[in-house]
């Protein structure tokens, strides 16, 4: 039996701290897939409050042949889709504190005139589908049938997401190349 | 990033894009002191787990062979009575199926699927049932995270929503959203018939 799923063991025990472990342990990863498809710590945050109350809420039926992780993300993955849909209509504004979500970049490895903040600006200019695709390929580095099991779509549609979000930031590139 | 023909542009993106995000400190404390404020959830017992947990069947040649003629007996006997019923869909309020993938699925028929592994209960409320959250209940499906439901409906024009657990309404996040209702609720479109299937 993995940490996690002693952990929830532990829980269903009834020792409610063990959930504090639980949370630990994946509440930053949890955290940068939130605030990078969100685009604001608000949002990423409520987000991350739901997802945890409800996989606890869910505890019981959580399988240990399944890993906790992916079952975890399954759930903050769909959080996000219900907050970045109930707020689509809302104007959104990217102020200037997300820049302070972002730790100080290798400034030796970044292109002139790009920042932390605009690296988020590029992303929550990606259609929500196509960013939450881009997101889970390369930076949390799943395997398409890893999201497959998390998102509920097929391996063919999101391998064709993400060649889109790539496509996107290559057109936006060349547009900013030739200003 | 591993593709070895990414632009490195893009490869930019995704490397400062995977840095750790700083978030609140007392994030983590307001989520415990949440989750210690909910009841405690219940282990199930064995009995529901021998129920729901896959298991292997060994099964001797003869008992696989028995077992398979009489799966196809039920299947024959089951598809004469489905083409033997009045399949003409029902007038006035629409009737809710369970998914039934042989169903053929018309340009009126329409089959709804959410994704919400963590619910206990999903509905799809819509004006084609008056908004009733309790009238249209979803099914979930072996893989237990998507929920789907078919529904026959009038040609047109359709605005529907996704409520979870009773109280948090969600939109299709593969449909496009319908204008603000007033109520802040997340609304999506689906237009059906006039070659529309799905």
């Amino acid at each position: 039996m993995n940490d996690d799923a002693a952990d929830v063991q532990r829980v269903l025990a009834g020792d409610v701290d063990a959930y504090a472990a639980l949370v630990d342990r994946y509440y930053d990863r949890c955290a940068r897939f939130a605030v990078r498809m969100l685009g604001n710590r608000d949002d990423a945050e409520d987000a991350l409050q739901v997802t945890f109350v409800r996989a606890y809420r869910a505890l019981d039926r959580y399988q240990e042949r399944d890993r906790f992780s992916a079952w975890l993300y399954r759930i903050l993955v769909n959080q996000c889709r219900s907050i970045a849909a109930r707020r689509a209509h809302r104007e959104k504004v990217f102020v200037r504190e997300e820049a302070l979500l972002l730790n100080a970049p290798d400034r030796s490895t970044s292109w002139t005139g790009e920042d932390e903040e605009f690296v988020q600006r590029v992303l929550n200019e990606l259609d929500p589908l196509l960013r939450e695709a881009f997101l889970l390929k390369y930076i949390e580095e799943m395997s398409y049938e890893e999201m497959s099991t998390l998102t509920g779509v097929g391996v063919s549609a999101l391998k064709m997401r993400v060649k889109r979000a790539c496509d996107r930031l290559r057109e936006r590139w060349e547009r900013i190349k030739h200003d | 990033m591993t593709d070895s023909d990414q632009h490195p542009y893009v490869e930019w993106i995704a490397r400062e894009a995977q840095r750790p995000v700083v978030t609140d400190p007392a994030a983590r404390e307001r989520i415990m002191l949440a989750v210690r404020a909910e009841p405690m959830p219940q282990r199930r017992s064995r009995v529901w787990q021998r129920v729901f947990e896959p298991r292997a069947l060994r099964l001797s040649p003869i008992a696989s062979t028995l077992l398979a003629a009489g799966l196809v007996g039920i299947g024959v006997i089951t598809g004469k009575v489905v083409n033997n019923r009045d399949v003409r869909p029902p007038v006035g309020e629409p009737k809710v199926h369970a998914e039934v993938p042989q169903l053929p699925v018309s340009d009126t028929v329409v089959k709804f699927v959410f994704v919400a592994p963590e619910a206990s209960k999903v509905s799809v409320v819509g004006d084609f049932n008056g908004w009733n959250a309790t009238t249209t209940p979803m099914v979930r499906t072996a893989n237990d995270s998507v929920w789907t439901v078919t529904l026959p409906l009038t040609a047109g024009r359709h605005v529907y929503s996704f409520v979870v657990d009773g109280s948090s309404w969600n939109a299709d996040p593969h449909a496009p959203l319908a204008p603000d209702d007033g109520f802040g609720r997340p609304n999506s479109v689906r237009i059906v018939g006039r070659g529309s299937a799905l």
